[in-house]
């Protein structure tokens, strides 16, 4: 009996809750935002998290492929190793997009053309690996050219394999 | 502090960015081609959606790396500085877009395997069924053939058995628990009941025993040892003729309910039993006549010596009446016992003297008749003549075979007494060259014991003194003597003559003559 009280209370707070907001904002009157300003440090915010969510989805298909591999041979490693660079890239631009955020526009010396430019930075190792990691075309070109091999494989493969039979026709 | 060079930065971003687009519309390309070889996989749809991102990306961060050297090169680096959130915003979803594509992968992935596995597991399934169903086809072939095969062979061995059973001129039936005839042949029918159905089936067939405690023993016979050979027994047959069968049954029992009835075989042997009693009486008769011959033999001397003497001494008595009287009594009997030994000599012994000659048949009946009518009328018997037209000459001793017709119609007045009818009846079987004389009586009929004697010499049922029990012996003789044979049948086997009120019949069967036989 008691749980059906409880039940039968829940909608009635439900039905009673519009008019108290109404009521509410008519004691209590106030301006209203109706569309959110997105300003700041939000676009860095943005593109960190974006590049977060990739590294999650790599992570994620790495496991995939390891626990329910879909085949085997060449071109299944390459797109292993493609998939391992382009992880290892995407944490590289994280950390560099971390710490170029750390840095004031004033560490960069123009020199007299881009090729005189040089950059001013702390003798510490976070920022010695900062420097190494904005070489990052190190790392998504060999995994693009990973994937390509892969694909390329894979392409082959499928080239020459026979075509698959008919599905077997049951008797009536 | 330390001051380190961009230059190695900027040639990496640029060249890198230049490869990168390079290698990601190439990748594009064999992705591509992959969807195209395989539109179903949906590893290829992954790869080609991932390549298509990745491609967006490197055109994306090409214009961040490449563009950008140009406008500062160019002096315009406001520009650049105005375009640069849209090119790190287009970053931003391409990497979105390609994590969503890895996710949405997986989870698709999931649902096509699960689609392929139900599919799969379907086909299986309809497989399995399509097996099953050709299995169950096969076998309801198979079933069909061997019920259509069983049938026939039911059929084939049905209508053999139906025909053995129909077919059989022995009797074949079967009884139920209770011993009633359920089924019998048509020879079976037409020995119990001139084959009316209704008459038999349903009956005890113990009923049919003439003698009862036999039945009783035949069915306890094959209640105690499941079957019974060779039973020989009188049997009832139709219009109450007895008939001589040989019986051979067999219970007939389920595992589940035991006794359920028998099946009877029965052989009739009536014919066979009727010859072999005629055999036995002829070789009886044959040895009664060579006996009779020889005591005949051996009296008639005696006796003639004797009827010499009286005859003599009847003549030196002449004067004395009462010696005389004496010797005139020894000489009647002598001549009595002379007669006597007279007939069983011709009973015994073809005639010395032979009058053999082809006659009419007919006409020496009509002699006989005419002699015995009014004898017979006196005592109100009638004669009823029926004697076949056209009757071919028999070879026969007109004076020897008179004597057997008058003992015949004798015995018929006797057996009446009086008022009654004595039928008289010939006829001709040209298939056997024979004749047939039939003489009838309406009289007492003789009993079944007493029918195989009757032809034995001394019997008699007659009173003591009446008769000498030699009549119908010295007519078999006769009969004999003409290369004939004589029956009697109490009741008539002939129906015809049942149905006139004949009780007892005699059947004479002589030769037709040689000449007109050989015509």
């Amino acid at each position: 009996m008691r749980l059906f009280r409880h039940h039968t209370a829940l909608p009635r707070l439900g039905a009673a809750l519009p008019p108290l907001v109404l009521l509410a904002g008519l004691i209590a009157p106030a301006p209203a935002w109706a569309v959110q300003v997105h300003g700041g440090a939000e676009g860095y915010l943005v593109h960190q998290m974006a590049h977060l969510f990739l590294a999650a989805a790599l992570i994620f298909l790495l496991s995939l492929l390891h626990r329910r591999p879909p085949g085997t041979g060449r071109p299944w490693r390459h797109l292993k190793f493609s998939l391992l660079l382009f992880l290892l890239w995407n944490l590289d631009t994280m950390t560099v997009h971390w710490l170029a955020s750390r840095l004031p526009e004033s560490a960069i010396l123009p020199g007299a053309t881009p090729a005189g430019d040089r950059i001013l930075l702390p003798a510490d190792w976070p920022w010695l690996l900062y420097y190494a990691g904005s070489l990052d075309h190190l790392l998504c070109v060999p995994a693009a050219w990973f994937l390509l091999l892969s694909l390329k494989g894979l392409a082959t493969t499928v080239s020459h394999r026979p075509p698959a039979p008919p599905p077997p026709r049951t008797s009536a | 502090m330390i001051s380190l060079p961009l230059l190695p930065v900027y040639l990496v971003d640029s060249l890198g960015a230049a490869l990168m687009i390079v290698l990601a519309f190439s990748a594009f390309v064999h992705a591509r081609r992959l969807k195209r070889l395989e539109p179903a996989n949906f590893l290829w749809t992954f790869f080609f959606w991932l390549t298509l991102t990745l491609s967006a990306l490197a055109i994306s961060r090409s214009f961040w790396h490449l563009v950008r050297y140009l406008f500062v090169l160019a002096g315009h680096e406001e520009i650049w500085q105005a375009v640069r959130p849209y090119s790190g915003g287009i970053n931003s979803l391409a990497f979105v877009a390609a994590a969503v594509v890895t996710f949405y992968y997986h989870n698709t992935e999931q649902v096509v395997a699960s689609g392929r596995r139900e599919a799969e597991a379907l086909r299986q399934a309809n497989d399995e069924l399509a097996e099953a169903h050709e299995a169950l086809h096969q076998l309801n072939q198979t079933l069909e053939e061997r019920v259509e095969r069983r049938t026939r062979a039911l059929r084939l061995s049905e209508e053999k058995f139906r025909s053995l059973f129909e077919a059989s001129k022995d009797l074949i039936l079967f009884c139920d628990q209770e011993g009633r005839i359920a089924d019998i042949n048509d020879s079976g029918l037409e020995l119990l009941g001139n084959g009316r159905r209704e008459e038999v089936v349903g009956r005890p067939f113990a009923d049919f025993f003439l003698d009862p405690e036999k039945g009783a023993n035949f069915k306890a016979e094959i209640l105690r040892h499941g079957h019974v050979k060779e039973f020989e027994s009188r049997i009832r047959g139709a219009d109450d003729s007895c008939r001589y069968l040989l019986l051979t049954a067999a219970a007939i029992r389920s595992e589940a309910e035991g006794y359920q009835g028998c099946q009877i075989i029965a052989i009739d042997l009536s014919h066979f039993k009727q010859m072999t009693d005629q055999l036995i009486r002829s070789e009886k008769m044959t040895s009664i006549g060579q006996l009779a011959a020889g005591v005949a033999h051996e009296i008639n001397t005696p006796l003639g010596i004797i009827l010499g003497y009286t005859q003599l001494l009847a003549e030196d008595f002449e004067e004395n009446p009462e010696v005389k009287e004496t010797l005139a009594t020894i000489e009647k009997h002598t001549k009595i016992c002379r007669r006597i030994v007279a007939d069983l000599l011709k009973f015994s012994h073809p005639a010395a003297e032979q009058r053999m000659r082809p006659g009419d048949i007919n006409r020496c009946l009509e002699e006989v008749l005419a002699i015995v009518e009014h004898t017979l009328n006196m005592d109100h018997i009638f004669i009823h003549r029926c004697l076949a037209e056209g009757m071919p000459p028999v070879s026969f001793d007109p004076e020897r075979l008179r004597q057997v017709f008058v003992n015949l119609v004798t015995n018929a007045h006797h057996a009446i007494g009086s008022e009654g009818i004595v039928g008289v009846w010939s006829r001709h079987h040209p298939e056997r060259r024979e004749v047939e004389i039939v003489i009838g009586d309406s009289g007492s009929g003789i009993p079944a014991e007493t029918v195989s004697r009757i032809f034995d010499p001394f019997f008699t049922t007659k009173e003591v003194g009446k008769g000498t029990g030699l009549g119908l012996s010295v007519s078999f003789g006769i009969v004999n003597d003409h290369n004939g044979r004589i029956e009697a049948h109490s009741p008539p086997l002939d129906q015809e003559l049942a149905a006139v009120g004949m009780r007892t019949a005699f059947h004479v069967w002589l030769p037709v003559a040689a000449e007109t036989a050989g015509e």
